[in-house]
């Protein structure tokens, strides 16, 4: 295959990853809730693809997974597709020249960017309005829906590994 | 570090940064936006292809059966709002009567008929009212009538079930009243002057006199119609009668009595009485 029907295939497959990922945590009764929360399985996409791709094209997934979670639930662009974007562009540049990332590596990413990304939607969504017992939910809800999506972004690691290694510029 | 600031990459990051926080601004403040018109039309099919296939179909019911469901959730829901409001009642009741009940325990010769403000007197600027007891509790004309913190008027009317207050800013009152710290004795009686800003007047002072603004005012209870020892207010102001030369103090009752609710009517109390029956002896 040439270079651009790898390439072509490849944002291909990142696509259908998101849509398919959007569809898993969005209809009910499909996940289950754990410790009363599920994965963002759309931001462990972003954030898997964000570590083996440039930055612009990390900020355009990261763009696009932060889209589809605002619109998913809010029916507005907000505070993920902004924080998305900006993760994903920095994740991007930060593995191509700064710390590359090696598995342990992404591990180190994956922890910075989740915690920051429900930090930012904990302070814009429940501090700054002063929420009543914010805090309670944050240990019930948010805690546990950052531990997951962490875990559950080390399978899309592998899964986007494959995905660039198979179908990257150079294996064409 | 300087090359990739100056690089065409930030350019398009920032570019992309500000049409989103654009895209936010307009559709967080426009409903029915044409961006999430055309996303939930992209995903409507998505949604209810996947929501079908994931559906529980024991939740599927027969119009009948939603039809009966209805009627028993709606005849439920009859039954709990009108528990609402005999909660509400009761609620209000026990407000009422607690308020009054440090006083009984205070004043055990007191009977204490607790009443509800029915309307007000739209014409009298003086505050009077209407309550909700009348001769049937055994309200009478003349009974001292209580605010939440103080003697605040008088029964001067009394019907069946109704009765008519007649409060200390009015002129027609007339109360004999002390003053707790010095002991100076004076009238208090309602003036067209003070009576818009829930004031009332304690005249007939002497020159002598030594209140001061801050003296708590009560009755003095000498006529036996009203008991001794009621608070009525605080001085706030000490004043010249220009025409017959005595003084006054302004005194500011505890209660605002333009907006109180429940009041408690004291029908007996020790000694009440007792300087009229003495007088009429005479």
């Amino acid at each position: 295959m040439s270079e651009r029907s790898n390439s072509f295939f490849r944002y291909l497959a990142y696509v259908i990853e998101l849509i398919l990922t959007f569809i898993l945590c969005t209809t009910p009764g499909l996940l289950p809730e754990i410790f009363g929360a599920k994965p963002a399985l759309v931001v462990c996409v972003a954030l898997t693809v964000a570590v083996f791709e440039r930055e612009i094209p990390a900020m355009i997934i990261g763009l696009l997974a932060g889209i589809l979670t605002d619109l998913g639930y809010t029916d507005s662009i907000g505070i993920f597709a902004i924080s998305l974007t900006i993760i994903c562009f920095i994740v991007g540049y930060a593995a191509n020249n700064l710390i590359v990332a090696k598995f342990f590596n992404y591990l180190l990413y994956a922890f910075v960017a989740v915690g920051l990304l429900f930090m930012i939607y904990f302070l814009v969504i429940f501090v700054i309005p002063g929420t009543e017992h914010m805090w309670d939910y944050f240990v019930a809800h948010i805690v546990s829906r950052m531990v997951q999506t962490f875990l559950f972004s080390i399978p899309f690691y592998f899964i986007n590994h494959f995905i660039y290694s198979t179908l990257s510029p150079e294996a064409g | 570090m300087k090359e990739f600031f100056q690089s065409p990459k930030i350019k398009i990051f920032l570019s992309v940064l500000l049409v989103l926080i654009m895209l936010s601004v307009f559709t967080r403040n426009v409903e029915n936006n044409v961006i999430s018109a055309t996303f939930n039309t992209l995903t409507y099919g998505m949604s209810k292809v996947t929501a079908a296939a994931t559906s529980d179909n024991s939740d599927n019911k027969s119009y009948d059966e939603l039809k009966k469901e209805n009627e028993e959730l709606k005849t439920a829901n009859r039954d709990l709002r009108s528990r609402l409001v005999d909660y509400y009642e009761v609620k209000e009741e026990n407000t009422r009567l607690w308020m009054f009940y440090e006083l009984k325990k205070e004043h055990e010769d007191y009977t204490l008929i607790p009443a509800t403000v029915l309307r007000r007197d739209t014409n009298d600027e003086f505050g009077s009212f209407t309550i909700d007891k009348g001769t049937e509790s055994a309200v009478s004309v003349g009974d001292p009538v209580m605010g939440e913190n103080g003697l605040i008027g008088w029964i001067s009317e009394a019907d069946v079930y109704t009765a008519k207050v007649v409060t200390i800013l009015s002129p027609q009152t007339s109360i004999g009243a002390i003053d707790k710290a010095t002991g100076d004795a004076g009238i208090i009686t309602g003036s067209a002057k003070y009576a818009d800003d829930n004031l009332t007047m304690l005249s007939k002072l002497t020159s002598e006199n030594k209140i001061e603004k801050g003296d708590i005012i009560t009755s003095s209870g000498s006529s036996g119609i009203y008991p001794k020892g009621m608070v009525l207010g605080e001085v706030t102001e000490i004043g010249y009668d220009t025409y017959d030369t005595s003084r006054y103090a302004v005194v500011k009752p505890y209660d605002d009595i333009s907006t109180v609710v429940n009041v408690a009517v004291i029908s007996d109390f020790k000694g009440q009485g007792e300087i009229l029956k003495k007088e009429s002896g005479d």
